[in-house]
């Protein structure tokens, strides 16, 4: 009975000091979609999955952010950054790698309406920090490089992805992006592929 | 060097992946002395992981009568010998030189004896001739009569022995042993093959080594609540394996056979049988009519019969039949089978 006395207060005192909706406070407004940008630049954030540059299986997730510079109506180049951490187990080891994945982009894009659509193109490097601990190893008291080794590498990459960007709101884009990957891991080609979903400024 | 390579864009590095080269856990070092008599076709060393076994009250109390002393002494193992459970690494020997044997992985649960904070596991290597070249050494169970293969009262594993065992560096509690520990976490002294006056095995793997103890000071420790002492504490050892070689006596196969013998139930209890109608197969084989045992000096109104196993079994066992009662208790409330004798009922 008393907490319902309490919520009808509450409740009650909510409505007496909401303010007034007025026109000028409208959170939105005809021109809240309304598409202002107007350079070539694009900056973005996103998320990443993408298959392991180095490891067989598994799936690793990480951060990628880009710059891209629109030049023309076909055309546009660009640069991105990409990290990615997975960690798997096999009977005998428990490996870790973070992946530095670093592109210098260039595209073919088609702009319809609010959106584009791109094929990229990258190339570059996939930086490969691998940290490796025998599985097991620290209960049977192993030390050094029995129970841990590191390593790193750089492997040559490329990666062609499909891009979907669109104008949301104002400077703002929704991207979304995958497509296959390849590197060259101890002189044999790997296949990969990578996703991303993220948010674009472009002012 | 490696982030300046890194930093050059270029295919370098030695990333391994789940790949290259996988190290041991421990290594030990084996050695065998002794030849024996005759040559072994596959000479192999096993690393046997043990399991926590009571022997069934029958077999530790005195005789009722001379016939079952003879299935006694036919059906019962060495109460205080060393019982496998797991076979872990299986490593060719040339019985000359010593052996290196690479453990690649820990003992699995089953085989440690304590909870997680204070657990322990013990092995032996055994010696033996690998005579089907399967590369593994099997381990049996004692041939027991009209067994089940599956379902309630079932026994699992092969009765007969294709690998013939020639020695092992731990046999029996009653004689000097070096056997392999592992231990996680604290150790409490417990009657998992104990070594009272020697000191704890250390953290990990290690070599430990005990001269062992009489089955007579088995009994008054028992007796008294206590856990047996070493005959000689000086012989106990607690090394690292790098450190102290293990080694392996050659013995005539029959002293060490029940080293390969494991045992389907651990805690002393005696899965009983309903008699066939039909007579069992007696042949090579000893029974005798007795009470249930008992420790508190009573004399049991149920009668068994005992079967030994057959005298070319790779493993001793004896086999138990009531009347009536259930699988686990001649004495239970609602017997599981209560039948008249059969014809062959010899009690």
């Amino acid at each position: 009975m008393l907490v319902r006395s309490i919520v009808i207060a509450l409740v009650a005192l909510a409505f007496t000091h909401a303010p007034a909706a007025h026109g000028d406070d409208r959170l939105l407004s005809d021109d809240t979609f309304a598409v202002k940008s107007t350079g070539t630049l694009r900056l973005d954030g996103a998320m990443l999955v993408a298959m392991p540059s180095a490891l067989p299986s598994g799936m690793a997730t990480g951060l990628s952010a880009g710059i891209t510079r629109e030049c023309g109506c076909l055309l546009a180049y660009g640069a991105r950054v990409q990290w990615a951490y997975i960690s798997e187990s096999s009977t005998f080891w428990n490996v870790t790698q973070q992946d530095l994945r670093l592109r210098a982009t260039g595209s073919l894009r088609h702009a319809f309406g609010r959106g584009s659509l791109a094929l990229q193109l990258g190339l570059g490097t996939n930086i490969v920090y691998e940290d490796r601990t025998r599985a097991q190893g620290m209960a049977a008291m192993l030390s050094g490089s029995a129970l841990e080794t590191r390593a790193v590498a750089a492997l040559p990459a490329a990666d062609l992805e499909a891009v979907v960007a669109l104008h949301v709101a104002g400077p703002w884009l929704m991207i979304a992006s995958g497509g296959p990957s390849v590197d060259i891991l101890s002189g044999n080609l790997r296949g990969g592929w990578t996703a991303e979903l993220g948010v674009g400024w472009q002012p | 060097m490696k982030y300046l390579c890194a930093l050059a864009l270029a295919g370098c590095g030695n990333l391994q992946g789940f790949g290259g080269p996988v190290p041991p856990l421990t290594t030990y070092t084996v050695q065998i002395t002794g030849q024996p008599s005759a040559p072994l076709a596959h000479p192999q060393i096993a690393l046997v992981w043990g399991m926590q076994w009571l022997t069934e009250a029958l077999c530790i109390l005195p005789p009722e009568n001379q016939q079952a002393a003879a299935v006694l002494s036919a059906g019962c193992r060495d109460p205080f010998g060393f019982v496998p459970l797991r076979v872990d690494a299986n490593v060719p020997t040339d019985l000359v030189s010593p052996t290196t044997v690479d453990v690649y992985t820990l003992p699995t649960a089953d085989v440690m004896v304590g909870d997680l904070t204070a657990r322990v596991a013990y092995a032996s290597f055994v010696l033996y001739d690998d005579r089907n070249d399967d590369g593994l050494l099997a381990l049996a169970r004692p041939n027991r009569l009209g067994v089940p293969t599956a379902g309630p009262g079932s026994e699992t594993g092969p009765t007969d022995q294709t690998d013939l065992v020639y020695g092992a560096s731990f046999v029996t509690m009653t004689a000097p042993d070096q056997r392999v520990g592992y231990r996680e976490g604290a150790f409490i002294q417990s009657a998992f093959y104990p070594r009272a006056g020697c000191g704890d095995p250390p953290p990990a793997f290690s070599v430990l080594a005990a001269s062992g103890f009489s089955p007579f000071a088995a009994v008054q420790a028992t007796l008294a609540g206590t856990l047996p002492q070493e005959d000689d504490p000086s012989q106990c050892v607690q090394a690292a394996p790098a450190d102290q070689p293990i080694t392996v006596p050659v013995q005539p196969p029959a002293n060490v056979k029940e080293v390969a013998c494991t045992e389907n139930n651990a805690d002393s209890s005696v899965r009983y049988r309903e008699p066939p109608a039909d007579t069992p197969d007696f042949t090579n084989r000893v029974y005798a009519c007795v009470h249930l045992p008992s420790f508190d000096g009573t004399t049991s109104s149920v009668i068994e019969l005992i079967v030994s196993g057959r005298t070319d079994d790779a493993c001793v066992g004896i086999t138990h039949y009531v009347l009536s009662g259930c699988r686990e208790d001649p004495n239970c409330g609602t017997p599981d089978w209560d039948v008249a004798p059969p014809s062959w009922w010899p009690c």
